[in-house]
C-alpha cells in the first residue's frame, strides 16, 4: 500500500467528503422532518391520508434504492422536473430514508400508551399541548435507536450517488482509479473515512440516547 | 329562557354529578345499561363489582374520556356534550387517578405536577411549583420533587399522580382502581392519602376493591354486575346486609 499515494488523494477525497456530508445532512434533516409527519398522517385515522403514506413507504422498500436514483434524475426530466445533480441527489436520498424514517417514528407513536392521552385529556391539556409535551419527546426516545440505524444507512447510502455523476467520496475514489489504477488505496482510504463518519454519528447518538433514557433508569 | 339557563335553574348546587339512565356500547357491546347515579357535593362514593362490570366505564364517562350514547351525564351543573370547550372547562374541574399512575416518564414529578396548571389554566411557573410542593407535601413526598417517575415505589408513584391532579384544584375526583397495581405493602399509604383526602371534604367517587377504604370512608357503596347498578347502600347496610343476590355472592368471594 503506497501511504504517499494516499496523502496526495486526501484534499481530493476530502473536497467529495464535503458533498457527501452536505448531502447527507439534508437528506438526514429532510427524512427525519418527513418521517415524523409521516407518522403522524400514518397514524392520523383519516383514511387516505393513511394510504397514501403507506403507498409510498411499501414503494420505496419495494423497489431498488439505485432505481429510485434512476428515476429521479433520468426519469423525472421527461415529466417536466429537472433537477441539478446536486438536488437529484439530495432528493433521491431523502426519498429513500424518508420511508425508513416514517417506519420508525410510528413505532415511537405506538410505544406511547392510551395512558398517558388519559392522563393529558384528565388533566384538561389541548390536543396540540398533550402532542407537543407528551407524544413527542416520548415518541422521539422510543423512536431513536432504529432512527440512529436508518441515520447511519443513510451516509453510506449517499455513496451510490456517486452512480448520477454526483462528486461525492465515492465518485473521486473511482474518479482517482480511473487514472492511476490505485484501487486498494483509493477504496481502503474511504472504507477508513466512512468508519469515522459512522462512529461519529453512532457515538453521538449513542450519548443522546443515554441523556434521554436517564429518566428512565437507563443504562 | 334558552336551554342552558333552563339546565342551570334545573340542577341542584349540590349535585357534583348526575347520571341518568346512561347506556353505553362498545361497538356492538353493551357496557352500561340504563345507569343512574347521583353524587352530591362532598360525598363519597365506592363503586365495586367483579371486573367487566363497567365500573372503569361507568367514572370514565364522567370526565368524557369514554363518550355515552344514550342518557345524560351533567358534572357541575353542566351536561356533557360533544363541545369542547365544555369538556374542557368539566375536565379542569374534575381530577382523575388512575391504575397505572400514568405519570409522564420524562418529566420528574414537579414537572408532572405543574405542566397542566401552566398551560391549561396559565398558571406562572413560581407559582405553580409553589402549588405542586405544597401539595407533594400533602401527600408526604415533598422529597421526591426532582425525581423521576421511575425512581420512585410505586405507592409514592400513586400519591404523585394524586398530587398532579390535586394541583389542578379540582372539585371532584375520580379514581379507577388506584391501588390495584401496588405491592401489597404499598397500599396502606396511597388509601391514607385518600382517606385524609376524603376527610378534607372532596367529592369523591372511587372504584376499587378495598372493602375496608369503602367502609372506613364511603357515604355510600355502589354494586354494579354486567354494566348495571344492582345495588346501592350505605356501607354497614351494604357489608351487613346486602339485599341482591348477586351482590352476596360477589363479597362472599372478595371477603375471604
Amino acid at each position: 500500500m503506497d501511504f504517499a499515494y494516499i496523502l496526495e488523494a486526501l484534499p481530493d477525497l476530502m473536497t467529495g467528503l464535503k458533498t457527501t456530508l452536505i448531502v447527507s445532512f439534508l437528506a438526514i434533516f429532510l427524512s427525519c422532518l418527513i418521517g415524523l409527519l409521516g407518522a403522524v398522517l400514518r397514524t392520523s385515522g383519516v383514511k387516505p391520508l393513511q394510504y397514501a403514506v403507506t403507498a409510498y413507504v411499501e414503494f420505496i422498500r419495494g423497489t431498488p434504492y439505485l432505481v429510485q436514483i434512476f428515476f429521479i434524475f433520468y426519469g423525472l426530466p421527461s415529466l417536466g422536473m429537472r433537477f441539478s445533480i446536486f438536488w437529484s441527489g439530495v432528493i433521491a436520498l431523502t426519498a429513500w430514508a424518508s420511508a425508513f424514517q416514517i417506519e420508525n417514528f410510528r413505532a415511537g407513536l405506538a410505544a406511547v400508551g392510551r395512558g398517558m392521552y388519559d392522563a393529558s385529556a384528565s388533566l384538561g391539556l389541548k390536543r396540540w399541548q398533550h402532542s407537543v409535551f407528551v407524544i413527542l419527546p416520548l415518541a422521539t426516545r422510543a423512536a431513536l435507536p432504529s432512527a440512529m440505524n436508518t441515520i447511519v444507512a443513510t451516509v453510506k447510502n449517499s455513496a451510490y450517488l456517486q452512480a448520477i455523476g454526483l462528486v461525492e467520496l465515492t465518485f473521486v475514489a473511482v474518479d482517482r482509479i480511473a487514472y492511476d489504477f490505485r484501487a486498494i488505496e483509493m477504496f481502503a482510504s474511504i472504507c477508513v473515512i466512512y468508519l469515522l463518519c459512522v462512529f461519529t454519528i453512532s457515538g453521538l447518538g449513542y450519548v443522546v440516547e443515554r441523556r434521554l433514557s436517564r429518566p428512565f433508569g437507563g443504562r | 329562557m334558552t336551554a342552558k339557563e333552563k339546565t342551570a335553574e334545573m340542577t341542584d348546587p349540590e349535585i357534583a354529578v348526575e347520571l341518568s339512565g346512561v347506556d353505553k356500547w362498545f361497538s356492538i357491546l353493551q357496557v352500561l345499561h340504563d345507569v343512574n347515579l347521583t353524587v352530591r357535593r362532598g360525598e363519597k362514593v365506592v363503586v365495586c363489582g367483579p371486573s367487566g362490570s363497567g365500573k372503569s366505564t361507568m367514572i370514565r364517562c364522567i370526565n368524557y374520556l369514554e363518550r355515552h350514547q344514550k342518557g345524560r351525564i351533567i358534572v357541575n351543573g353542566t351536561e356533557l356534550t360533544d363541545n369542547k370547550k365544555i369538556i374542557d372547562r368539566i375536565r379542569q374541574d374534575v381530577g382523575m387517578v388512575f391504575q397505572n399512575f400514568n405519570l409522564y416518564p420524562h418529566l420528574t414529578v414537579l414537572e408532572n405536577c405543574t405542566l397542566a396548571p401552566r398551560w391549561v389554566k396559565g398558571v406562572g411557573r413560581k407559582d405553580a411549583e409553589a402549588v405542586a410542593r405544597a401539595y407533594l407535601e400533602r401527600v408526604r413526598i415533598p422529597d421526591k420533587a426532582d425525581f423521576y417517575p421511575n425512581q420512585l415505589s410505586g405507592g409514592q408513584q400513586q400519591r404523585a399522580a394524586i398530587a398532579r391532579s390535586l394541583c389542578m384544584n379540582p372539585k371532584i375526583m375520580l379514581f379507577d382502581e388506584p391501588t390495584s397495581a401496588l405491592d401489597p405493602e404499598l397500599v396502606r399509604e396511597v388509601l391514607d392519602t385518600m382517606a385524609q383526602l376524603a376527610s378534607d371534604g372532596m367529592t369523591m367517587v372511587c372504584v376499587t376493591h378495598e372493602m375496608g377504604f369503602a367502609r372506613q370512608v364511603a357515604d355510600r357503596v355502589v354494586f354494579m354486575d354486567a354494566g348495571r347498578i344492582v345495588e346501592t347502600a350505605p356501607p354497614e347496610e351494604f357489608f351487613s346486609n346486602p339485599r341482591e343476590s348477586r351482590t352476596k355472592a360477589f363479597l362472599n368471594q372478595i371477603l375471604h
